[in-house]
């Protein structure tokens, strides 16, 4: 998965804000919002395309947590995600 | 071509159309320099009439308004689509969808509330202080009701406004305040803009307090929303 490159995350508050920028935000109005991990594993996705064991084996190299756990997290931030529609 | 001064900058209108120039006389200044010029093409005004049985003029200040609004967060300015009332010197916010009632509301406070003026009734733009605080200015486009003034005033409070069958207000939580603030600021343009915009979005959820006003329209609801929001 890889994220269209016309957004910018930013930290708003205590949570993160994904935007559509530039053609893309004619057509897709709204905002993506994501907790930490959320916003961690989109930085990666947006710097190239990820499969989500790669994102699963980033979660566990950066926090402390069960492996089940962590593909947990990815599984239901990535399928967010896809219903967004924010994937190339 | 003309200059005007919106929240402390200054920008340079090359209009074709002389409805701009009416609306923006109040906000005039002397002299050519500008920290940015705004023009709108044929292509757009075209665009914007498929909204509408309205004017050339009051489509080219429409798209004007929204050139200059993507370029105003590189000067820590941007728009919140808002009604805001200027009080003995402090700016009350009021923000709602659309129809839900703002005007009628800021008539109340008008009515009820000694001192109260409109600062503007729809688009004001906000400016980030160096300390972090916001001051909330006029600017040329205030609505259908045509609230405004060329006037500004530090920002005191925000508060969303929602239809209730009784009059209640209670602080909003900072969660809250992101979604409800999201679909009343203009995040639109570049990416360097929009992120601008962001970061001062993140300013603006700690800015002030922010509360949810449920209200039915009577004048006990604007002095609910008064006693509750007034800087003392």
């Amino acid at each position: 998965m890889q994220i269209n490159h016309d957004f910018t995350i930013q930290k708003v508050g205590a949570s993160y804000v994904a935007v559509p920028v530039g053609e893309t935000s004619k057509t897709f109005h709204g905002m993506v919002r994501l907790n930490e991990t959320g916003a961690f594993l989109w930085k990666l996705m947006a710097e190239k395309d990820c499969t989500e064991e790669e994102l699963v084996d980033a979660l566990l190299a950066e926090y402390d947590v069960s492996r089940e756990v962590a593909a947990n997290d990815v599984h239901r931030i990535v399928e967010q995600l896809k219903q967004n529609n924010i994937f190339i | 071509m003309f200059v005007i001064e919106l929240a402390g900058v200054r920008i340079r209108i090359e209009n074709r159309y002389p409805f701009i120039e009416r609306q923006c006389r109040d906000f005039m200044c002397e002299g050519e320099d500008a920290a940015f010029a705004v023009s709108v093409t044929n292509d757009e005004i075209v665009e914007e009439q498929k909204h509408g049985e309205f004017s050339d003029g009051y489509c080219e200040s429409i798209c004007l308004y929204r050139h200059i609004c993507e370029e105003l967060p590189s000067y820590n300015v941007f728009l919140m689509h808002s009604s805001v009332v200027e009080v003995d010197g402090y700016a009350y916010a009021f923000t709602a969808k659309s129809g839900v009632g703002k005007s009628t509301h800021t008539a109340l406070w008008l009515k009820n509330i000694p001192n109260a003026r409109v600062l503007n009734g729809d688009k004001p733009l906000y400016r980030l202080e160096s300390d972090g605080s916001l001051t909330a200015f006029g600017t040329p486009w205030n609505g259908k009701e045509n609230w405004g003034e060329n006037i500004s005033a530090p920002l005191a409070a925000i508060c969303f406004i929602e239809r209730g069958l009784e009059n209640r207000i209670t602080p909003a939580t900072e969660d809250d305040v992101i979604g409800r603030l999201m679909h009343q600021l203009y995040l639109r343009g570049s990416r360097q803009s929009v992120t601008q915009q962001l970061m001062l979005m993140d300013a603006l959820v700690r800015a002030v307090p922010y509360y949810v006003l449920e209200c039915n329209i009577s004048d006990e609801a604007a002095l609910l929303a008064w006693n509750t929001m007034r800087k003392s």
